[in-house]
């Protein structure tokens, strides 16, 4: 990459009003050290206590789907703790509002379970959002979630308009991997 | 039975579990990699102490200022044996302090008191 290029990538960012971004690989030491950053980062901006609180929550249930979910690995596929996996998060302004868009690899035979998991929360109201999450909260645990199961719900429910995702094809329909994307508005 | 206290970190709440004086306390941050690993340990003193527990007066003081989805249903669990202990006779108040403009935190302390009726909730503002 030349710099020329750095600059229109840089150039593009500030148009976009990207407050923060990151790609790379992601560790629990890495997400608190940019969340920190973020929360200073914020503390200059307009955003209302509110929307910072609610931001931080979508920052960190994204960045931490990251570290359990993502396809691409340094640490040992089946651990549970100390993972490191790759990814990549944006925060931007946009009139007034902020948003928070995470992308991290995925197998493909995980699509459908995803999909699942999203649809359903595209058409909900904030009410039933609510109650949907009060709901699972306090039901079992999801087997293949390394969480509470509650990440893409606790998103929702901080978002201030429906939850946006898609899956992009990045090395051809063919490949085992595709790449998630999940924007979430605050 | 021994006290237990782990330090907070910048993801981790300060746990300070005084059995001797029957006051549990959880403060700070609450994120940590894997909930279930992190509160294991917790659960289990705390399970160990309220087993043989009977006519005791309990002081729980939360102060929270963040909590991830996981450790939010790691705090509900520690909630319904708190309820189970005040139930089986014990006294329990629970302090919840949440900052005023944080109604996440403030709703999920109502809904604490809520499903666990037995226990003497008080939701409380920060400065």
């Amino acid at each position: 990459m030349s710099l020329d290029h750095f600059y229109r990538f840089q150039d593009l960012a500030r148009q976009q009003s990207v407050v923060f971004y990151y790609t790379g690989y992601f560790s629990q030491a890495i997400v608190s050290a940019m969340g920190d950053a973020l929360r200073q980062r914020l503390n200059q901006t307009d955003a209302s206590n509110v929307q910072r609180r609610k931001l931080f929550s979508v920052f960190i249930e994204m960045a931490q789907n990251v570290v359990h979910y993502s396809a691409e690995h340094l640490s040992a596929s089946d651990s549970t703790d100390q993972e490191i996996r790759r990814g990549a998060l944006w925060v931007g302004e946009q009139n007034g509002h902020f948003y928070v868009v995470c992308a991290n690899p995925v197998a493909r035979e995980q699509v459908g379970r995803i999909r699942d998991k999203l649809m359903p929360l595209l058409g909900m109201s904030n009410d039933d959002i609510k109650q949907l999450y009060k709901q699972k909260l306090r039901s079992d645990n999801d087997a293949e979630s390394k969480g509470a199961g509650l990440g893409f719900l606790t998103v929702a429910r901080e978002a201030t308009e429906p939850v946006e995702f898609d899956f992009i094809d990045e090395d051809g329909p063919l490949s085992p991997i595709t790449m998630f994307y999940l924007k979430a508005s605050i | 039975m021994q006290n237990l206290h782990i330090p907070a970190t910048s993801y981790s709440p300060q746990v300070d579990f005084d059995f001797a004086r029957h006051h549990l306390s959880l403060r700070g941050e609450s994120y940590p990699e894997n909930a279930s690993v992190f509160f294991a340990p917790i659960m289990a003193a705390l399970d160990a102490y309220l087993t043989p527990l009977d006519h005791v007066r309990i002081t729980v003081d939360v102060q929270l200022a963040y909590f991830n989805s996981a450790s939010t249903k790691a705090i509900l669990a520690i909630f319904e044996r708190l309820n189970a202990a005040a139930v089986a006779g014990n006294y329990v108040t629970v302090n919840w302090h949440s900052d005023p403009d944080d109604d996440t935190i403030m709703e999920f302390g109502q809904e604490i008191a809520e499903d666990s009726p037995a226990l003497d909730v008080h939701l409380l503002a920060l400065a």
